[in-house]
């Protein structure tokens, strides 16, 4: 009996057809290739890009180097050394200097992207929203070492994305 | 007393418990393994009662009781984790957190802390105080310890620390209330001996060490156990490292040494491991006189044919070795192993001493007793010691003796003073015609003993009522001890005051202990780096040149080890001047002074305490091995594969060893087959010169390379004031 | 600099104790100091007490702070000290200190230019009887009001 089933559905292509039902289905469907890089698939709050380092508005670095990021990651991709932050310290648009004298601050923050994961940890341990990840995804290394993200690039890709990284932390606070 | 009527039986959270009368509850609960949170209760310090954090609930008690304050009795039921104790040691800790800034992530003490531990067991998620937090202006307390005292929680650890351990009460609480501040009140630095251990005792983060303020988190460190390498004790610490850096030094809880305490000296000696003017690189002088780096193999060779060729053409008396007292005791046997098989018998390490005279007929310098015992005397004599600044903390132990009723006097120079109560002080410049007379006073008590060479002397002195009741309080202790310091023993006529003072150890009946410089000074006399005595006391066929006469003599070829001429040597710039004279000098520094780098042909970089392995023997002759914690700076080796090498390249037999272990078993071997005999005292047959003049003691803060170079230390206020600190004991 | 006149009166007190515990008199050889210097002491007075009673300066200190009655910034000539606990708030306290604010033209914890007044805002002084209160040297002054204060001033300004 199942034999002559098998045997009928072979020989009348059901099974060919039931396929390409399928298929011609999906054909007259609204498309969701995206040609990218001219078009970019929609990103959540929670994004987990490029990291950067955040400051106040006043412009004092947030990162207080309590180094919970360090301790979190589980790929050991970040090394950060302490210090009292000291009296030769570089202006930030002017302030910061003798506010801040003395207060616990990096001397160090690297992170090798080569390393991380993209896991998040180090965001969500950062006490003071200091280390976060952008929506950037879009991102070249043109030689040797530039996997290693210094101090000064973190702060660097912090200035530049600051209004959307604002905004990402104001939609994702109450989740926090 | 009747042990029986002494016990008692407790029920703790319902298990039967046996305890002392009159213990409190949270030490029976300690010893049995119950843990109770508490802030202010700490072993080594009066209870206090002012945390709260401690409640537990027992029967019958209309409300929690602080279980640090509770002393148990017959029949007691106690629980620590009933709802209603819980619901207490909640409610105490949501107090405290109140002005607590909850800054963990900036504080040093975040990841050791207390208060965040128990703020974890205990705390709420959410505070119900809305209100603004208490901000207090940070003090300070020196280059030490830093403070941050809107942290502080009011446990008075570190106020009772002053009062009971210290002896210095420097830090109070003023003010009541909201109000109420833990501080000096007026600026001052702190000016004990012992003040980082406030450090370990606060158990948030207001106290803090200040040279490692923010440098590491304490999940980054390694800890390694150690021995602190600038005094007799031997204290324990744990050498904490990051990335091959020695981040800091803590205390390592031994009851039988330093209990939980370390001296200041050992806990920031660590800072002068970076000090610029260390030695990384082997340098050899060339024709031009010029030092030149160079590799090891052609450093050693240089050194060991230079060692050679003075022995060949001058005969191997004309070496002479001299060691750091706080070298290791394998380096001490190694050294003289070396100078021995070249032929001399010329090594030394007894530094600052001056008079050697009386060499042959003394004991090795140790305490003859242990550090333990020394709280159970009821009568010390400290004959010319400033113990309090010599031996740190064998000094607190002598405290504790004297606070509990001790009858302890001192025969010194002006200027010293203790913060223990003295019964009895001779002040001399003379220590000679004190000490004859407090013998003379025993003698005439009818204690007299063998005085053979003595007797002269000591029939003439003149007893004062001082030197009586001196006498009086050693006879009539039960148990006494006589105590010979540095100043003593570095006395031009040491021999006569080394006599003097263990014949009053003797008639007395009390244990003679001696105690000099550096870390290893037993070590050192036990491994033969002296040139009277052979490996374990073992005699010499001659005796080579002492400290005194190398000075003297300058010996055409020098070896020294861990030494700066200069600060180093009783003799000083004229230790230089000898150095300077000598035809060869090989140097094994960690330091470069100006004397080392003038004058030595080689330079063999040393390395130093936290990165080398090897045995310290402490006063009370504890051999207590250490391993490295980092590796050596730059191109520095550990002395003991430093003098290995060169044993080989010597062409000396013995001398292939492949680790310090081996080096240490075959000492030990030799000390122990030796120690069947025990010292023993003998009078002194022959007198030198009786006048006797004292020197001053080395300041704390000046004895070794590594406390010198100490930025921090040298910034306190006992690195000022020397020898003459005033003690505070009232 | 403790005058000998204080000396004796602190010899007075410190006989009425054993002698190892000649600190006990602290209080009082705090009082008799700040007396003698117009109603405060200062840091070097107080480290001269403990010099004199043989007892560590922080000691001194902890007491000092520790009682509000002693003074450690100067004060004027009359130290008024106004009760606003409970039962004078209830009776209008408040009126009082802003009477004499006013009047004085000075805050709480400070003195009048002329150096004769001090403002200090006191807990309960133990008559609420008689609310509101106010402390002016060892009397009291009682149910207060506008007219009783200024009546007040006035007498302790002819009296110097």
């Amino acid at each position: 009996m199942n034999m002559l089933k098998k045997i009928i559905r072979t020989w009348t292509l059901s099974e060919l057809l039931k396929g390409l039902s399928v298929t011609g289905r999906y054909l007259f469907r609204k498309k969701f290739t995206l040609n990218y890089p001219e078009e970019k698939a929609p990103q959540s709050p929670r994004f987990r890009g490029l990291h950067a380092l955040r400051r106040y508005p006043d412009g004092e670095e947030r990162c207080i180097a309590c180094k919970l990021c360090e301790a979190v990651c589980p790929a050991m991709a970040i090394t950060i050394e302490a210090a009292p932050r000291d009296e030769d310290a570089p202006e930030i648009n002017g302030v910061g200097r003798s506010r801040n004298y003395g207060n616990r601050r990096t001397t160090k923050y690297e992170l090798d992207l080569f390393k991380c994961i993209f896991c998040g940890y180090c965001e969500e341990a950062c006490p003071v929203e200091a280390i976060v990840e952008t929506r950037v995804y879009e991102y070249i290394f043109d030689g040797r070492g530039q996997n290693v993200m210094t101090k000064e690039a973190l702060l660097r890709i912090g200035d530049e994305h600051e209004p959307q990284l604002a905004a990402d932390l104001e939609v994702d606070g109450r989740y926090r | 007393m009747d042990t029986q009527k002494d016990q008692v039986t407790i029920e703790l959270n319902d298990t039967r418990l046996e305890a002392r009368q009159g213990q409190m509850l949270i030490e029976v609960a300690d010893a049995n393994g119950v843990s109770i949170p508490r802030f202010c209760y700490h072993k080594k310090l009066s209870v206090s009662a002012n945390c709260r954090m401690c409640l537990v609930e027992v029967e019958n008690a209309p409300k929690m009781l602080p279980a640090c304050a509770t002393p148990v009795t017959d029949g007691m039921k106690a629980w620590t984790k009933s709802p209603k104790a819980i619901a207490a040691q909640k409610s105490v800790m949501e107090f405290l957190l109140i002005n607590h800034p909850l800054d963990c992530p900036v504080c040093d003490q975040g990841g050791e802390c207390d208060l965040q531990e128990m703020a974890l067991g205990y705390g709420g998620d959410t505070s119900r105080y809305t209100e603004g937090k208490r901000i207090i202006k940070e003090k300070d307390y020196g280059s030490l310890v830093s403070t941050e005292m809107s942290r502080c929680i009011h446990c008075t650890r570190c106020v009772r620390f002053g009062v009971e351990i210290a002896g210095i009460p420097e830090i109070g609480g003023t003010g009541r209330g909201d109000h109420m501040q833990i501080g000096t009140y007026v600026q001052k630095a702190l000016s004990s001996e012992l003040s980082g251990n406030i450090i370990d005792l606060c158990p948030v983060g207001a106290l803090l060490s200040k040279p490692f303020l923010f440098s590491a988190r304490s999940w980054e460190l390694k800890s390694v156990p150690g021995v602190a390498p600038h005094d007799a004790v031997g204290s324990n610490i744990q050498i904490q490292t990051r990335n091959g850096k020695v981040m800091r030094v803590i205390p390592q809880e031994n009851e039988a040494v330093n209990e939980i305490w370390i001296s200041d000296r050992d806990r920031f000696s660590y800072l002068a491991l970076d000090s610029e003017d260390r030695v990384t690189q082997p340098m050899v002088r060339n024709s031009d006189g010029q030092l030149v780096e160079t590799d090891w193999q052609s450093a050693l060779e240089a050194a060991v044919n230079g060692m050679k060729m003075v022995a060949s053409t001058d005969g191997g008396g004309a070496l002479g070795a001299l060691a750091s007292p706080s070298s290791t005791t394998e380096e001490f046997y190694l050294l003289q192993k070396l100078m021995r098989g070249l032929g001399s018998n010329s090594v030394d390490h007894r530094l600052r001493q001056q008079d050697f005279s009386g060499q042959s007929d003394q004991i090795a310098p140790q305490l003859g007793t242990t550090l333990q015992q020394i709280e159970q005397q009821n009568a010390v004599l400290i004959v010319g010691s400033d113990i309090q600044r010599e031996q740190p903390l064998l000094s607190h132990r002598i405290r504790k003796a004297a606070l509990s009723g001790a009858a302890v006097s001192t025969v010194n120079p002006d200027g010293i003073e203790f913060n223990f109560p003295l019964s009895g002080e001779v002040v001399t410049d003379q220590l000679t015609p004190a000490l004859s007379a407090i013998a003379r006073a025993m003698v005439d008590m009818g204690m007299g003993g063998d005085l053979s060479g003595l007797s002269a002397l000591v029939a003439d002195a003149n007893v004062e009522p001082a030197h009586q009741a001196v006498a009086e309080s050693l006879i009539g202790g039960e148990k006494a001890m006589v105590l010979m310091g540095e100043i003593a023993y570095r006395d031009q006529n040491q021999a006569v005051i080394y006599a003097l003072t263990g014949a009053i150890a003797s008639m007395s009946g009390a244990t003679f202990s001696v105690l000099t410089e550096g870390a290893n000074a037993l070590g050192g006399l036990l491994a033969g780096a002296v040139p009277h005595r052979d490996t374990a006391d073992a005699t010499v066929d001659s005796v080579g040149m002492d400290v005194a006469s190398m000075v003297d003599m300058a010996p055409k070829g020098l070896l020294l080890m861990g030494i700066e001429a200069e600060s180093d040597l009783a003799a000083g710039p004229a230790a230089a001047d000898a150095i300077r004279k000598s035809e060869f000098v090989v140097s094994l520094s960690t330091f470069a002074d100006s004397v080392t780098m003038g004058k030595s042909d080689v330079i063999l970089p040393l390395a130093a305490f936290t990165e080398s392995s090897g045995t310290f023997v402490n006063a009370e002759g504890e051999w207590q091995s250490f391993g490295g914690a980092v590796a050596p700076k730059g191109e520095a080796r550990p002395g003991w594969k430093i003098l290995r090498v060169m044993g080989t390249m010597a062409n000396l037999d013995g001398f292939d060893y492949n680790s310090s272990e081996d080096v240490l078993s075959e000492v030990r071997g030799l000390c122990d087959q030796a120690e069947t005999e025990k010292w023993s005292w003998s009078a002194l047959s022959d007198l030198g010169d009786a006048s006797s003049c004292t020197v001053a003691s080395t300041p704390i803060y000046q004895v070794d390379s590594l406390v010198r170079r100490s930025e921090p230390l040298q910034q306190t206020p006992l690195a000022h004031a020397g020898q003459a600190t005033t003690g505070g004991a009232e | 600099m403790i005058s000998e006149a204080a000396r004796a009166d602190i010899d007075r007190w410190v006989e009425k104790y054993p002698e190892e515990q000649k600190q006990s008199a602290v209080m009082a050889a705090l009082r008799i100091v700040q007396d003698e210097n117009g109603g405060s002491i200062t840091t070097e007075m107080m480290d001269e007490v403990a010099a004199y009673l043989d007892m560590p300066p922080i000691n001194v200190y902890e007491v000092a702070t520790f009682y509000s009655m002693y003074e450690h910034k100067p004060v004027g000539k009359h130290k008024l000290c106004v009760c606003t606990n409970i039962s004078c708030m209830l009776r209008n306290s408040k009126g009082v200190v802003d009477h004499l604010q006013e009047k004085l033209d000075i805050g709480f914890g400070e003195v009048t230019e002329d150096g004769m007044f001090s403002l200090k805002e006191v807990e309960c002084l133990g008559a609420c009887v008689n609310a509101p209160v106010m402390q002016v040297g060892e009397h009291y002054h009682e149910q207060l009001n506008p007219e009783k204060i200024d009546r007040l001033l006035d007498e302790l300004r002819q009296e110097s």
